[in-house]
Formats: structure tokens, sequence, C-alpha cells
């Protein structure tokens, strides 16, 4: 937290300094279930460069503390803290927009980077925007949580290429439709470090195929219904892989303004997936992968959502305050897998700053 | 347990998915909507309902606990949650 605090007055300082126009947001998340929670406090940046430059940036901990073996330790208690930081620089052409990222992320057994970047080409009048974007990451893994004399050291690294493409459309004064692809390709070690799997009496570490392709497609529209003053968004996701996952995914949000200063949001989503090829609630005899993650099981999820957005104005504020935005989100999610249900909750404050 | 489609119906699933989704989004392509008609187009919601912090946490929830993430454009991972 302290982190955060100082990031948050170099940022507002670096902003002063720059006399620029952006926003600061700060937000904080929450999510429990069973035997899981999880707090993540996070802080996020947008500047404007020039005329036709935006930077962003965001610093966040994620304290997960868990009983669970599928949250990575064996039977009993812990809390880890995960730190994330990451920035982007996206840059304004006269055909479209390029843009690039990079994030890092550390927690005691898992050390991530990830460096991306794509560009957009607007057609037909700014009608439709092509985009497409690739993307390369690193991780290293380790048994380091719950190392001991008499543990066995494993440690191994992952790699992911990542590459994706989406069209934009719009198809009226009030509806606009996109399509987008992303191709990712894993390799290297996928298996957690801490999770043993049955067979029979004994216990053996789970032990998951080296490569994984995964394949998502998602379609959205979008649509102002005028008479009611609400946006509705529905979208479909279809995502498959070489492990045998397939999974549908439909959601459906809709978000309507009371006034110029208030915004209420509701959201349906609903996930349904089939097992990896490999998965197993209990095994027989050794095979060749093992794997007791819960999230290659069949199961379905139910998530519904709703969302408060005010700005000061609504709250009688003025000047430079009439633009801040609070925002409050609830979660339930009904999830019939070993998880169980969950709530989630987040509370939000942007503060715009302009150039005076 | 076998998945419960096997991989050339998953591509053939894919192309046509994909091939109806161009086909519509090309069949709506004659579609002109200038600058001065955008106005609904260009409210937050229509553009941007969620912040990156929001979806960002949102992906780091479902990437978690689902096996099947991606689809956004952004990679999913990041952290010792598999």
């Amino acid at each position: 937290m302290r982190a955060l605090l100082g990031a948050l007055a170099l940022l507002g300082a670096l902003a002063s300094a720059a006399s620029a126009d952006g926003e600061l947001t700060m937000r904080g998340a929450y999510y429990k279930e069973r035997a899981t929670r999880v707090v993540q406090p996070m802080l996020d940046g947008k500047l404007t460069i020039g005329e036709h430059g935006t930077a962003e940036g965001h610093l966040l901990i994620d304290a997960i503390t868990s009983a669970s073996i599928s949250a990575g330790a064996a039977d009993t208690a812990f809390t880890e803290r995960r730190y994330e930081a990451g920035g982007g620089y996206g840059h304004e052409l006269p055909w479209g927009k390029l843009r690039g990222e990079l994030r890092v992320s550390r927690e005691p057994d898992y050390l991530s980077f990830f460096v991306g970047g794509g560009g957009e080409l607007s057609l037909a009048e700014d009608n439709a925007v092509v985009a497409l974007g690739a993307g390369y990451g690193h991780d290293d893994v380790s048994n380091a949580g719950a190392r001991g004399p008499f543990t066995e050291k494993i440690e191994g690294n992952l790699q992911t290429l990542l590459v994706s493409a989406s069209v934009s459309q719009v198809l009226s004064t009030h509806v606009l439709a996109s399509v987008g692809y992303d191709l990712s390709h894993l390799r290297g070690f996928q298996q957690n470090p801490y999770r043993m799997v049955e067979i029979g009496a004994s216990s053996f570490p789970e032990q998951h195929p080296d490569v994984r392709t995964r394949h998502a497609l998602a379609a959205t529209i979008k649509a102002y219904v005028e008479p009611a003053r609400t946006t509705v968004i529905a979208s479909y996701r279809l995502y498959f892989d070489s492990w045998g996952v397939v999974a549908n995914t439909p959601e459906l949000r809709a978000v309507r303004a009371l006034g110029d200063a208030i915004e209420l949001g509701a959201r349906y989503r609903f996930h349904q997936q089939s097992a990896a090829d490999f998965f197993e609630r209990i095994y027989a005899a050794q095979e060749r992968y093992l794997s007791d993650d819960e999230k290659l099981s069949r199961f379905t999820s139910h998530t519904a959502e709703a969302k408060v957005a005010v700005l000061g104005a609504a709250l009688g504020l003025s000047g430079r305050w009439e633009e801040v935005r609070g925002e409050l989100l609830v979660q339930y999610l009904h999830q019939n897998n070993r998880f169980g249900d969950a709530v989630s909750a987040q509370a939000a404050l942007t503060i715009p700053f302009s150039d005076p | 347990m076998p998945s419960l489609v096997a991989p050339s119906s998953r591509a053939r699933r894919l192309a046509v998915a994909v091939a109806a989704s161009a086909l519509a989004l090309a069949a709506a392509g004659c579609v002109v909507v200038r600058p001065h008609q955008r106005e609904h187009l260009a409210r937050r919601a229509m553009v941007q309902d969620r912040d990156a912090g929001e979806v960002r946490f949102g992906q780091h929830q479902t990437g978690s606990r689902e096996g099947a993430d991606g689809g956004t454009g952004q990679p999913g991972g990041g952290c010792g949650c598999n």
C-alpha cells in the first residue's frame, strides 16, 4: 500500500510537471470464495503527450489468502503478495494508431514479463477499424513458496506467443459491431509446482503437456437504445485449445444513463467449458499427463453484476471536481465446481487533471 | 474424458464463425456514418464502458478460475495461479 501511495504521489508530481491532460484512477478489488480471498489495490494513470500521444501505466498489489491447493500451496493456509507494474504508449497517426506495452509481475514463486505491440488501421472514414497485435511473454516458475530442507526443488519457464486480430464496423448511427480472434501458443512449464494428483493411495506431482495452442474468437455488438437512454452490449466468445478444452461464453450488458452524471449497469455472463482431454477426478493408474486443476474440469458458471458510476456533478461538486468519477461494482458468481460460489466487488475513484 | 468436439470439427466451427462474421461486417461495409452523426457512437458506454483496471481484474479473475481465457487481445497469466 505504501508503494502505491508513493507511486500516486510520483504520478501526481509528473503530471503537474508535464502540465498535461490525463487522469488517475484508484481502484480496490475484492474476491471471496469458499477457500480463497483476493484483495487487490491498484493505481492506473493516463497522460496525454503532445497532440497525438497517450501514455498509460499501472501498479497493483495482489494479496491472496487461500487454503486451497489449487491456488498454490498444499493443504496449509497461506498469504502471498504479487506485485505488478505495466505501461504503454499509443500514438495516433493520420491512418490509425500504433501502440506498445510492457508488463512485469513478480511474486515469491513466479516472475512474468510481457511485451506487446500493435496497430489499428482506420478505413471508410473511420467507419471500420482493422487492428492487429502481437506479444511475447516469458515466465519463470518455481515451488519456492513451499521449499524446505526435504522438499525437492522444482523450476521451469514458460514462453507465450500471442497474435490477435480484430475488425470493428459502424453499422448505423446507433450500432457498432466487432469480431476478434486471438491465437496464443504456450511452450514450457504449465502445471502447478505444488499440486499433487492422487493415484490410488499415492500422490504424484501434476504433469501437464509442455505445449498448448489456444484459439479464441469473440464477437460483440453494441447498440444505443435512444428512448431508454440505454446502451446494450451483447457478446459471444468461442474458445478451444489443443488440450481439448472447448468453451462457450455469451454475455449481455446494459448501461443506462440517469441524466448526465449517473450511470447504472447490469451484466450477466454464462460460461460453459469441457474438460481437458487428460483431466480426471481420480486416476486409476499412472498416465503421461496428470492434472487436478479444477480450471481444466468440465463446469459451468453464471456471473451477475450490478454497477453504479457517479460523476462529481451529481453530488453538487463544481470546477475540476465535477468530472471526478466514482464507481461501485458488485458481482455474484455461481460456479458448479470445487471452487464454489463467489462474490466480487470493486470500488474506484477517477480524478481527471488538465493543463490549466 | 474425451473433448466435446473433435479437432476437425472445431476448426470447421471456427472457419464458419469467422466467415459468417466477416460476411456480416462486409455486408455492412457500405454504411458510412459521418462524424457529425456519431453523437451516440461516441458515448462512453459505446466506446469503452469499463476502465482498464476493471477489465484487468476481470481477466485475472476469469484466468484464475477458467481454463479458457483469451479473446481480448491481451495475454492471460502473468501470475502463479495456474
